[in-house]
């Protein structure tokens, strides 16, 4: 009792509020800007957290992606231009509601259900995730090299549209989250004998290698072939009852906002599928149930309740396999577990153990972040509206240069700018060629704690085969990766099986019409 | 690469636990099958001169169906080689002129190559970003910026 006091004490000192509420107001306005979302956020601001303590560090950062979330709303309900993929599904009704004059009364909808949703997502991790890491204590090295098994098979399918591709990503990955000293001999492995690689890639520059700059690159490159950039005018109806949401309209979509969030919950908590799944299963289900079907993608709230608090409530879920397993469910989580290990902190289940204050801390900015989101969201909007004007010629050389004086900052050091402008290279191959750059990320996380499970495994079974057979967690989590391995390739050939079939059953009615 | 990467900077085998070429193997292991498995449904697909599926196509952009987020495409090395050659240039320049310089410059060159024209603007937003992140290094994290000081 007295850690979780001491805990939540250490989240509302000056500096920590300080630092929740910049990172909420950065991620807002970030996360505004079409072509910015709240991984790449973390990924340029990473650097800047080595001079906080691990509490600022980690609720800033939390702050920043909670922001991100919601701000992607901004553009969506304005332009129809989503700012993060996962607000997609907000721009089918909100932008409809800006044609009507109605803009403000969205975006204020987006921002409650997106408070909504994160509120009751965090406080199903508060309750759930403790006891389950609790359990996981008992997970030895082969459940856990099996469980990173499974979650890089999983991994694999994201942001790309073939399986294969995903796997050569996140092999990739591997091999180069190898690099460095190898921790049984203590010798430098696949460092073509440079000395700066000694110590491995550090995770800073390749992911604000792979995240923004890759993303820079392309963004410049559409820009280049449009000319100028948008701009939106962001002119609202002076009606009151088109700027304001009343408690009734609000209230009138309470089921729609808890059904989104559990979905959230439920997708945020399983690795592998991330936010936009969660906004367009939500949009679905609330499409399907409402008595109002004719009226979705026209500008109906219930559509931007079901997405945003859907997708916002994906954000703390998304912590639980990483707080209880050490598993990052999608690259926002993957990207704070980078934070977590550059504050010397290793998440999964000891870290309740470890850092039981810091812990509680950190839930209480999760609690404090939503709260400040619900305050410079509803103070600030019309500034937040005023975010996506901001011109691309002006926008792209300020996080250009931030890239590189952010990989500088890590290390102090030139080699890790040379690593971040190699990496952005690759991640634009990666994205143009749609190779998963989130599984190349996540297995270059993954790679060192995989290995080193194996090594024990190896070790403590004295070269004992079937070491995996006595143990029934890993072997059915062995089984899991294979299922999954199996389910997707026979999925694919399943897929064309029923396409080839349909085609020939539908040249077979043509004929028989014809004739 | 990795295939003749890994025999030459792997250590030997301690005698003890797994080789440490292990993980690497079975990771370059797999990048090949998958590689190899996908080779073999394009020449399948070119021999029995049916479409490659729409997952395995080169562009999946060139579909009809193709977008969303998804950001596949052609290539434009023109457009990345004028991004990439300024930056490897800073990285290059940095350390001989000093950050002030070499940043004022990489700024310029940079927002003219992405289409600005406008000289005042680019020279306040040039001279600007480069202060700004100097105070901010120097003196609001102490961490010198690269390349000779100002001082020296």
């Amino acid at each position: 009792m007295e850690m979780i006091i001491a805990g939540l004490l250490d989240s509302i000192t000056l500096a920590s509020l300080m630092f929740l509420l910049l990172g909420v107001t950065i991620g807002v306005m970030i996360g505004a800007i079409p072509g910015i979302n709240g991984p790449m956020a973390i990924a340029l601001f990473i650097p800047i957290t080595y001079y906080m303590t691990p509490l600022a560090a980690i609720g800033f950062l939390v702050g920043l992606n909670k922001g991100a979330f919601f701000g992607g709303a901004v553009s969506a309900v304005l332009l129809r231009t989503p700012g993060t993929p996962e607000a997609a599904a907000t721009s089918w009704d909100g932008y409809p509601l800006t044609q009507q004059g109605k803009g403000e009364k969205a975006l204020r909808m987006a921002l409650y259900s997106s408070v909504a949703g994160d509120l009751i997502s965090t406080v199903v991790l508060i309750v759930i995730a403790a006891p389950l890491a609790a359990i996981a204590l008992f997970m030895g090295p082969a459940e856990i090299f099996a469980l990173i098994s499974l979650a890089l098979t999983v991994i694999a399918g994201i942001g790309t549209t073939s399986i294969s591709r995903g796997l050569i990503a996140a092999g990739l990955g591997i091999a180069m989250g190898l690099i460095g000293t190898e921790p049984v001999t203590a010798l430098p492995r696949l460092t073509f004998d440079v000395y700066q690689l000694g110590s491995g890639l550090s995770l800073i520059p390749v992911a604000i290698g792979l995240l923004a700059f890759s993303e820079i690159l392309l963004q410049l490159e559409r820009f280049a072939g449009k000319g100028s950039g948008v701009h939106v005018t962001t002119k609202f109806s002076s009606k009151l009852e088109d700027r304001l949401l009343s408690m009734k309209e609000f209230f009138a979509n309470t089921k729609t906002l808890l059904r989104g969030s559990l979905i959230g919950i439920g997708v945020g908590a399983m690795p592998g599928l991330g936010a936009p799944v969660a906004s367009f299963m939500s949009y679905d289900q609330a499409m399907k149930r409402s008595k109002h079907k004719e009226e979705f993608g026209k500008g109906r709230l219930e559509g931007i309740a079901a997405s945003e608090s859907a997708n916002s409530s994906v954000v703390a879920a998304s912590l639980i396999p990483l707080f209880v397993l050490g598993i990052p469910g999608n690259l926002a989580a993957a990207m704070l577990m980078g934070a977590f290990m550059i504050h010397g902190m290793q998440p999964g289940p000891l870290l309740f153990k470890e850092n039981a204050q810091l812990m509680y801390g950190i839930y209480g900015s999760l609690i404090l972040a939503s709260l400040f989101l619900l305050l410079i969201g509803r103070f600030g909007l019309r500034f937040f509206c005023k975010t996506v004007n901001i011109p691309a010629l002006i926008l792209y050389p300020i996080v250009m240069f931030t890239c590189i004086m952010g990989a500088y900052l890590g290390k102090s050091s030139m080699f890790d700018v040379g690593v971040m402008l190699a990496f952005g290279f690759i991640g634009y191959f990666m994205r143009k060629f749609d190779y998963s750059y989130v599984a190349f990320l996540i297995g270059f996380i993954l790679a060192p704690e995989w290995e080193r499970a194996l090594q024990q495994v190896v070790i403590i079974s004295q070269y004992d085969t079937f070491m995996f057979f006595q143990r029934p967690v890993a072997m059915v989590l062995m089984g899991l990766t294979l299922f999954v391995v199996v389910r997707t390739f026979w999925g694919s050939i399943h897929a064309k099986r029923k396409k080839k079939q349909v085609e020939a059953a539908a040249v077979a009615a043509g004929q028989h019409k014809s004739d | 690469m990795f295939t003749w990467a890994i025999p030459i900077y792997t250590p030997p085998y301690p005698g003890y636990g797994a080789s440490s070429a292990l993980v690497p193997n079975v990771a370059v292991g797999v990048m090949l099958f998958m590689a190899i498995l996908s080779l073999i449904t394009i020449a399948t697909s070119i021999y029995t001169n049916k479409p490659l599926p729409k997952e395995e196509r080169e562009f999946p952009d060139d579909l009809e169906d193709g977008g969303g987020f998804t950001q596949v495409g052609r290539v434009n090395l023109y457009h990345l080689a004028s991004i990439m050659i300024p930056c490897m240039l800073l990285v290059v320049a940095i350390e001989h002129i000093g950050y002030m310089l070499a940043s004022f410059a990489f700024l310029m060159i940079l927002q003219y190559v992405i289409g600005s024209r406008n000289w005042i603007q680019s020279i306040v937003l040039s001279i600007l970003l480069t202060v700004v992140l100097y105070i901010v290094m120097r003196y609001g994290f102490g961490v010198p910026v690269p390349g000779p000081q100002i001082s020296e």
